[in-house]
């Protein structure tokens, strides 16, 4: 597989191409039939397929062939993870012989810099790439059915084509900047995802803000390449210039960005430490935590197949496998890997906090989503990195399995996502409902379920390792989480429909088959690491050199329980209010009646995006218009028109053109020369 | 003509006068406006294709001028005619004659004084051509005033409404500037001439740029003298690039220039500039171009950022990528005066990447106000429902602004970045940089979001039709270089590369200023 490895990312590459083609194809050809009709039908201009209700047959042509290049994909992977497995296994610690690098051109290359464009495949980016490919294939498979009404599937299906092709990047790139490339490149189909919909008054603004937000990310990114290629080392005290991964990481290189250090607003940073701020800082971005996860709420306005897909199962986690890749540098770093599990614990926190104040069916599992990432991102800050990424391939798949199911009650339900309208579709949408129950099971740790493992390894490892604020922070986000998915499966699925107006209905297959087969994923996705077994530690411990963790019942038993308790509460008082005819459209939620204003704030989700506002845009805005309107032309402008004015290339000489600047030409030419001849005649 | 290339005649100067001839046929056309349309692209193109055989015998090893050619022109007064390229001035040469074409193309709608407008591109093509090839600074100042002429007329009778002034404008501000320049070449010479007439040498090659390179530090001046002599050519270059704060011609210009004119200026009128620094002030006076490149990399960096902030402030779309250019061109400068490999090699590049992308927004912005006749962005709106081809390529060309990576404005800002970062320029002036980048993606997405997406309003964007044929042969060239580049610049920094290595150590090497001399 070594040598046909590229062809997982080219094969979705193709499916751009073709789709690319055949969306052309169409326009030409509805541009033909616009033409023909225009004496007949004025007005129709553009073919039936785009505007009709009915099922747009290019959903399923496009769809299958980007399906079938993903398909393709995870099936090459799935090859190149059993070769991976056939060579052979480390003996010692810290070896690995489970790994190779292939460079195919020089992306930039002079003098002694070189950046390949090349891949690493080794364990973390083949299970990676098995994440991309294989949950990417349900979702693509889902679309189908999804886009089949929308008036544009070809399109959809480039983009979201060209979006694995970025994740494939990412996390298949040997070095920094490739892996730049795959980071920028999802936020590119991230942004045209999110847009997607651009006749629309939101989405378009939601898509612009997700991609400058990441950008404020993608600048610690760029330091941190800087810094890295201008400081680090070999052990012969020469200098690296190189981005490499296995250059960089080297352990004997990478001491030497201890060597640096640097003041910055009164506190000391080794270089190291300053390049493991500045990557936290894209990571707070990509991965949404705060401060910078605004953006993320916001991308729901993108359709729901892309917020399974970019925004909850992979781009997202992108932040942590970048912090899992170069955790060599955090580790020099202490006082950085401190702030890496604060922000995640905090992000935890403050997301299921919001969770609780939302009435968008979406917008609950996004902000979940953010939550779930603040536990991987504080795994990580710990050291936990085998627990991280356990949690992040349980949640990418159990996430992918809530958004689309979410997706399919949308698309059920009138395009109505709020949950205030909705209510006992479970009698509606069975096989919607009983998967959602499971993807419910696998996010709030129904015992031996996928997130209880994974969820318990990350608190387990804080208790283990003298973090025990952290554990009792994560334990209430546990809870947290289970009360707001006790409140949503209430208000979804039980009681009665409050608006009556909208027919419910099951989706089709297209979209009920993905649904089914993510839940059987999601049901055996806790085997990846299962206590006593632990493959992924096995698998992954010469990259991160991590003991298996042990698993501590009385943990697992307390938060359990206590998770069990909140969704009962939850699901209960939900019902109750139900009921009592205490949810309705447009109308407050029952916390608010009894918490207030606090209440309030968690609606108005902390207050970020009014403080950015009024902190970060208006001023922006203020100053650009200052700069715009008066400074560029009054002051600067004006400071030479003056001068102009003074030297007598008069406003005449301005205004009409043909007199005025042949004299000055003169004039000038003169002075000069006088001058110039003057001075080294007399020298 | 002494010729000292392989091809066995001379080339350069071939390229540099083959479109004035060109111009001169075309005045023999008057009244024939469709054949004369004809003609003057396919001169262009065969310009073009004359030009190809330099980049395909170019030696890449060899340090110092190539394809040297030269004659003495007015030996008494020093002044030889004296063409040469290297590596820095290899892809600006291309850039030109594969750009002139492509405007000349887009200008297939202009009716009025057709002939006319196109020997005026043409000859606006050989000065510009002649900037980059001279290597006599009496020769070079010639070609940079020459350049003034046909842009001046190309914006003052085709242009937009103010036209009169933003073209005066244009013409005194840069013109004004040259003359310190011209000071300083008169001076040189002059210092020059004086010695080697002391030194017994022959006279005739006092304007001769590498002479002087190499007798400039025999001629006994102060560094405040020295300083002087780099100011009086830095100012020039300055105004032509335009570096902070001396820009505000350029958005004038650029508004009300013909779309052709636009391109031509933003993609290769401004490089003048960025070249003319390199060429000149670090070549000539190393010593100074170290000490002072701080400040100026801190006029790179105000330029970057405030550049930013003005573009998001504009209304106007073709005022918007204007003020762009004053963000990006910051970037070059930055790279210029890093003074090292990397920042040289991403700044040269820089100046072909912005000449692909910027061309191609004034291109685009060009084709949709022909239909539309306005530039308001707020009166756009919903494009992507009518006319997706011409989104698309709009997006392309946005994202290739914005510094995607995989598109060519990323390699050049990463490695101009890289240099700055590692140079004596420093991490925080890099970082104020990369902010820069950060707001690049602020305005151009306005831009963007702003035309392709939201409702449509036939009212006010009336007579929408995609893109015709001619127009995408006009982007799809641009759009593939943008592309290669941004995946495979080794083709396009190895031919630099020796020229760029012997520079970076010809500073460094360069004696230090004595202070207080």
């Amino acid at each position: 597989m070594a040598e046909l490895i590229w062809l997982v990312p080219l094969l979705p590459l193709l499916g751009v191409v073709i789709n690319t083609l055949l969306g052309l194809n169409d326009l030409r050809r509805s541009r033909a039939n616009a033409h023909h009709d225009h004496g007949h039908d004025h007005g129709h201009g553009h073919a039936d397929a785009h505007h009709g209700h009915g099922d747009n047959p290019t959903s399923k042509r496009s769809g299958l062939i980007a399906s079938l290049m993903v398909g393709l994909g995870f099936v090459l992977t799935l090859v190149t993870l059993v070769e991976l497995l056939g060579m052979p296994a480390p003996t010692t610690l810290g070896e690995n012989n489970r790994w190779f690098d292939v460079t195919y051109w020089n992306w930039m290359a002079f003098g002694d810099l070189k950046i390949p464009f090349g891949f690493l495949i080794d364990q973390l980016s083949v299970t990676m790439m098995l994440l991309v490919t294989g949950v990417g294939t349900l979702i693509h498979l889902y679309a189908i059915g999804y886009m089949s009404h929308d008036e544009r599937p070809t399109r959809f299906f480039v983009y979201l084509n060209l979006f694995i092709v970025a994740m494939l990047m990412l996390v298949m790139g040997n070095n920094f900047v490739m892996l730049f490339l795959g980071w920028e490149g999802v936020g590119l189909c991230s942004f045209l995802l999110i847009g997607f919909w651009f006749e629309q008054r939101d989405p378009p603004w939601a898509s612009v803000k997700a991609f400058v937000t990441n950008r404020v990310g993608d600048f610690g990114l760029l330091m941190a390449m800087f810094a890295i290629y201008a400081l680090a080392r070999k052990p012969d005290g020469t200098f690296l210039h190189s981005l490499i991964f296995r250059e960089v990481l080297d352990q004997g290189t990478v001491f030497s960005l201890q060597q640096y250090s640097t003041f910055f607003m009164g506190t000391q940073y080794t270089a190291a430490g300053a390049i493991a701020f500045m990557l936290l800082l894209g990571v707070t971005g990509k991965s949404a935590q705060i401060p910078l996860f605004v953006w993320l709420p916001d991308a729901m306005a993108g359709p729901t197949p892309v917020s399974a897909l970019i925004h909850a199962a992979t781009m997202v986690t992108a932040g942590v496998y970048l912090m899992i890749r170069t955790h060599p540098i955090f580790e020099l770093a202490p006082s950085v890997q401190s702030t890496v599990t604060f922000i995640g614990v905090a992000t935890a926190l403050v997301a299921a906090s919001i969770a609780l104040g939302q009435y968008d069916i979406k917008k609950v599992l996004a902000f979940s989503t953010v939550s779930q990432l603040g536990f991987m991102v504080a795994a990580v800050g710990m050291g936990a990195y085998v627990a991280a990424m356990f949690h992040l391939l349980t949640h990418g798949i159990f996430k992918a399995l809530l958004f689309l199911g979410s997706g399919s009650v949308i698309h059920g339900f009138g395009n109505e996502q709020d949950m205030r309208k909705m209510g006992g579709l479970r009698k509606k949408m069975p096989t919607t409902f009983w998967t959602y129950i499971v993807g419910t099971m696998g996010l709030i740790g129904f015992p031996l379920i996928s997130g209880f493992w994974s969820k318990d390894e990350i608190i387990g490892h804080a208790f283990d390792h003298d973090h025990r604020t952290v554990g009792i922070l994560l334990i209430v986000g546990a809870v947290l989480t289970s009360f707001y998915m006790g409140r949503q499966i209430s208000m979804v699925f039980f009681g009665e429909q409050r608006d009556q107006h909208i027919h419910a209905h099951e989706s089709s297959r297209w979209m009920t088959a993905p649904l089914i087969g993510l839940a059987l994923l999601t049901l055996a996705s806790g085997l990846i690491n299962v206590p006593g077994w632990h493959p992924l530690t096995t698998w992954l411990e010469p990259i991160v050199e991590e003991e298996a963790a042990k698993f501590h019942l009385n943990i697992a038993a307390i938060v359990t329980i206590l998770g069990l308790l909140a969704f009962a509460a939850g699901f209960y008082l939900y019902n109750w209010a139900a009921k009592h005819k205490r949810i309705k459209p447009n109308q407050r939620d029952l916390l608010h009646h009894w918490g207030g204003d606090f209440y309030a704030i968690l609606e108005e989700k902390w207050g970020f995006d009014a403080l950015y506002n009024a902190v970060l845009v208006k001023p922006y805005k203020a100053l650009a218009s200052f700069f715009g309107k008066f400074f560029d032309v009054k002051i600067i402008d004006g400071i030479v028109n003056g001068t102009a004015e003074l030297v007598g290339l008069s406003g005449r000489g301005l205004r009409t053109f043909q007199s005025g600047y042949v004299r000055s030409y003169a004039l000038m030419f003169v002075i000069g020369v006088v001058i110039v001849l003057g001075f080294f005649a007399l020298r | 003509m002494t010729n000292t290339n392989d091809l066995g005649f001379t080339i350069l100067s071939l390229v540099v006068f083959l479109p004035a001839v060109g111009a001169i046929i075309l005045a023999f056309m008057r009244g024939q406006r469709g054949a004369a349309r004809i003609f003057a692209l396919g001169w262009s193109t065969l310009v073009f294709a004359v030009s190809l055989p330099i980049l395909f015998n170019f030696k890449h090893d060899a340090a110092g001028l190539q394809f040297y050619e030269y004659f003495s022109w007015i030996p008494d007064w020093g002044v030889r005619y004296e063409l040469g390229l290297d590596g820095i001035s290899l892809w600006l040469v291309l850039l030109t004659t594969f750009i002139t074409p492509l405007a000349i193309w887009s200008a297939w709608n202009v009716e009025d004084k057709t002939n006319n407008f196109l020997m005026l591109i043409l000859l606006q093509e050989t000065g510009m051509l002649g900037v980059f090839l001279a290597q006599d600074l009496f020769l070079f100042y010639i070609f940079w005033e020459f350049t003034l002429i046909p842009m001046y007329f190309l914006i003052g009778i085709w242009g937009g409404k103010r036209r009169i002034y933003a073209t005066v404008k244009f013409f005194l501000y840069t013109f004004a500037a040259s003359v310190f320049m011209l000071i300083g070449i008169i001076a040189l010479g002059l210092l020059n001439y004086k010695y080697l007439a002391q030194q017994g040498l022959p006279t005739d090659t006092a304007f001769q740029v590498q002479t002087l390179m190499a007798n400039i530090n025999q001629f006994g001046l102060s560094d405040t003298e020295l300083k002087l002599l780099f100011l009086s050519f830095f100012v020039a270059f300055a105004v032509k690039v335009p570096l902070w704060p001396v820009h505000t011609w350029l958005p004038d210009a650029h508004v009300e220039a013909p779309t052709a004119g636009s391109v031509i200026l933003a993609a290769v009128l401004l490089k003048m500039g960025g070249y003319g620094m390199i060429r000149f002030c670090v070549q000539l006076f190393p010593q100074v171009a170290q000490e002072w490149a701080r400040p100026i990399a801190l006029l790179a960096v105000i330029g970057i950022i405030y550049g930013a902030v003005l573009s998001y402030a504009q209304s106007d779309i073709k005022k918007l990528v204007a003020y762009s250019s004053v963000s990006h061109m910051g970037f070059i400068v930055l790279g210029i005066f890093a003074l090292n490999e990397v920042g040289l090699q991403g700044a040269v590049l820089q100046m072909i990447n912005h000449g692909l992308s910027t061309g191609a927004l004034f291109l685009l912005i060009g084709m949709v106000y022909e239909r539309t006749h306005t530039r308001e962005l707020a009166d756009y709106g919903g494009l992507w429902k009518v006319v997706p081809v011409f989104v698309y390529f709009l997006l392309f060309a946005t994202m290739a602004s914005v510094g995607l990576p995989g598109l060519n404005g990323f390699v050049g800002e990463f490695l101009i970045m890289l240099g700055a970062f590692d140079s004596p320029i420093g991490w925080t002036f890099t970082a104020f940089a990369a902010v820069g980048v950060i707001l690049a993606a602020v305005y151009l997405l306005k831009m963007f979001q702003g035309i392709a997406s939201g409702p449509f309003s036939e009212r006010r964007t009336p007579h929408l039709s995609d893109l015709t044929r001619r127009e995408v042969a006009i982007l799809l060239p641009l759009c593939i270089l943008m592309l290669v580049i941004g995946l495979y610049s080794p083709y396009f920094t190895r031919p630099m590369e020796t020229t760029i290595k012997a520079l970076e150590a010809f500073v460094a090497n360069a004696a230090p200023l004595i202070a207080g001399q």
